[in-house]
């Protein structure tokens, strides 16, 4: 599904990713974790396509393709989503309009028909339920005056919409009380299948209890330090981050 | 350029005289400077594109236009109240007048020639500005309309605006008397529009009298063809807990200019006034603001935003006086602009004077672009850059749009603009 090898990536003559690589097969969930600042956001601003990092050496390869000469459209419509870690508020823009806007620009990428805005509403209706998200917040503008957990609610629910084949997840656990948490985690998994592979980003141990990973990953000054399966995140939990970064340093 | 002072006092001497009111603005026309750069109120505003023409002036024309013609730029039903005034005159055959209980509409001239109520007010607020187009308006304003609203009017009423002539390079005077009488409120909706694309001015005069506790809400939407020059002065008076919510939009024309000039007479007065501009291509619009609190305890609130692109001009010269006795002043003025080029250009000026203490007055101004993670955003979900951009614009135009509070209005200009800005975000 997606292969990185020696990722490079800076920002303003910053370096941030120093040589990552990481194999993700199809149907797998992948964890990452890792200290602030280790670059987590900009991995996934990366494979999102985000134009303001210089990627200056190393590969990313999706079903086949060079992912790195896409533009953020082209891999959305390719079926890569990125729930954001800061979602962007959107004045005066409708969240349903947005919504149908991005789900019909990716039907009609894809040469299927788009969907009128009856039968949008009617899709839209039946996830917000499952997410039991308030259908007010369809109405507002995208994410504009949003709590913090409303607007990973709506990540999720454009992810439920979207139905994409590689998600990534920033640190959307984060701001969530605990009800969200396992409402959002069961959006997650209501896609769990053998074409879809998941890169979830996350402090917690908790989320993964929710979302179990099939490996555990640990970045660290732009480098996965270690990798492993879902035990690593307990010990993590257990430990931080100190014994491993030491260990890496050696 | 004193050639254009001649020229419009030879119009005047020439126009038919229809009405005594007419008179006061052949005086004013002898007594008026030819505007300029070093006055302030014309320092941002280019002038060469309205006064190295010589316009001539409008007539009554009939038969030019159908109902038809109308029905298809309405946004209010067909058997509400609908003012048709083309090049200025007063078209009652396109107009749709059913009898309305609390409302007097009256082609203006018969209004001065049969004494309507209040029609003594006609110029009292406008003739306060001692300016060229203000005395070329009184003075060639042969028709125009009249209105009276003496009760709580749950319908609107329309008026649509149009230039459109057999000549060419016409100049039209609209003139438009809207009295509230206490208590009462009006929704009125105006649209300056054309059928074809022809080189005109439009030289625009309003005055809205407010009385105690009147309300009026005041969506317009100008979308002239690109030759046009329009200009529009509107003077608003408010009495004591009045209520004025006004909202320009300003799409079209070559050249335009809206001048604003509130008056709070009374206390407890609120005023909202808000204006979008969009000016693109060799576009200039400019939004001109004279907001006078005289008496305490006012409030108003003014924002207005624009769009540039291409070789788009704008001018925000917005005016809050507040005088030694206007105290508790409540007074917040913004202006936000979005450039989408290199070559748009905005002059904004936004300005308090405040001779009172005890007063809460703010003001701000932004200029900005694009923003890059609001682009990502979209694009991230599959929106195409052009569109994403189109959106993003149409977004930042809407929340200003929403204040017209007529749904068939805002979708109209949004569908404008829409239009607009598509061919221009795919270029970026
Ligand atoms: N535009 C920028 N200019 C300079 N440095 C930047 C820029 N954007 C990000 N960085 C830096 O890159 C580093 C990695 O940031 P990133 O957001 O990827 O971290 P993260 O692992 O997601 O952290 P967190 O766990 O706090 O979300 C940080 O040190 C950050 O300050
Ligand atoms: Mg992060």
């Amino acid at each position: 599904m997606l292969s990185i090898k020696d990722l490079q990536a800076s920002i303003n003559g910053k370096e941030i990713l120093k040589g990552l690589s990481l194999e993700m097969g199809a149907g797998e969930v992948h964890a990452i974790m890792g200290p602030n600042g280790s670059g987590k956001s900009t991995l996934s601003k990366v494979l999102a396509g985000r134009e303001e990092y210089e990627v200056t050496s190393g590969t990313v390869t999706y079903q086949g393709v060079n992912l790195l000469e896409l533009s953020p459209e082209e891999r959305a419509h390719q079926g890569i989503f990125m729930a954001f870690q800061y979602p962007v508020e959107l004045p005066g823009v409708n969240n349903t309009y947005f919504m149908q806007a991005s789900l019909n620009a990716i039907r009609k990428a894809r040469g299927e028909p788009e969907l009128n805005s009856l039968n949008f509403m009617k899709l839209v209706r039946t996830k917000l339920k499952a997410l039991e998200m308030d259908e007010s917040l369809l109405k507002r503008a995208v994410n504009t005056g949003f709590s913090g957990g409303e607007m990973k609610r709506n990540e999720i629910l454009q992810m439920t919409l979207l139905e994409p084949r590689l998600s990534i997840l920033d640190e959307t656990d984060s701001g969530l009380d605990i009800d969200a948490l396992r409402m959002v985690s069961m959006g997650v998994n209501s896609l769990r299948s053998p074409e879809r592979s998941m890169l979830v980003i996350t402090h917690y141990q908790r989320l993964l209890d929710y979302i179990q990973p099939d490996y555990v990953h640990v970045l660290s000054g732009g480098r996965i330090i270690r990798s492993g399966d879902k035990s690593l995140a307990l010990e993590l939990e257990e430990k931080g981050y100190g014994w491993l970064q030491e260990e890496a340093a050696a | 350029m004193s050639a254009a002072l001649n020229h419009y006092q030879a119009l005047a001497a020439a126009a038919p005289q229809t009405h005594a009111y007419q008179a006061i603005g052949r005086e004013r026309l002898s007594l008026v400077e030819l505007p300029n750069r070093k006055q302030e109120a014309w320092r941002y505003t280019p002038l060469a594109p309205v006064l190295d023409h010589q316009f001539t002036a409008a007539s009554r024309e009939e038969g030019l236009l159908e109902p038809e013609d109308i029905a298809s730029l309405r946004v209010t039903p067909a058997d509400h109240v609908c003012i048709v005034l083309l090049n200025g005159f007063f078209m009652p055959e396109l107009s749709t007048l059913p009898p309305q209980v609390g409302l007097e509409v009256l082609d203006l001239e018969q209004a001065i020639q049969h004494s309507a109520i209040g029609i003594e007010r006609l110029g009292s607020l406008s003739g306060a500005c001692l300016d060229l187009f203000g005395a070329v308006n009184a003075a060639l304003t042969g028709s125009g309309a009249y209105l009276r609203v003496t009760e709580k009017l749950t319908q609107p009423v329309e008026i649509i605006h149009l230039n459109y002539s057999f000549e060419s390079e016409v100049l039209s005077n609209p003139r438009v008397l809207v009295q509230v009488a206490a208590n009462a409120r009006l929704n009125l909706i105006e649209q300056h529009a054309q059928f074809a694309d022809l080189l005109s001015m439009s030289n625009g005069v309003t005055e809205i009298f407010l009385s105690e506790g009147a309300q009026l809400l005041h969506p317009r939407l100008q979308h002239d063809s690109v030759r046009t020059r329009h200009l529009s002065h509107l003077y608003v008076q408010q009495a004591a807990t009045s209520v004025y919510k006004g909202t320009s939009l300003a799409l079209g024309s070559a050249w335009s200019r809206t001048e604003f000039h509130l008056d709070f007479v009374g206390e407890h007065a609120h005023c909202e006034l808000n204006g979008f501009y969009l000016a693109g291509e060799q576009q200039m619009q400019a939004m001109h603001l004279d907001v006078l609190h005289s008496v305490p305890n006012c409030t108003s609130r003014e924002t207005f935003k624009g769009i540039l692109y291409g070789h788009g001009k704008g001018v925000f010269d917005g005016n809050i006086l507040v005088k030694k006795d206007a105290q508790k002043t409540d007074a917040r003025l913004s202006n936000d602009n979005l450039l989408l080029s290199r070559e748009a250009e905005i002059d904004t000026k936004p300005r308090l004077e405040i001779y009172a203490d005890d007063v809460q007055c703010s003001h701000g101004t932004t200029v900005g672009q694009i923003d890059p993670e609001m682009l990502f955003y979209l694009r991230a979900r599959g929106i195409p850059k052009a569109e994403a951009t189109s959106l993003i614009c149409q977004g930042f135009a809407a929340e200003l749009i929403a204040h017209c509070e007529y749904p068939a209005l805002e979708a109209k200009a949004l569908s404008i603009l829409q239009e607009r800005l598509a061919p221009v975000a795919a270029k970026l």
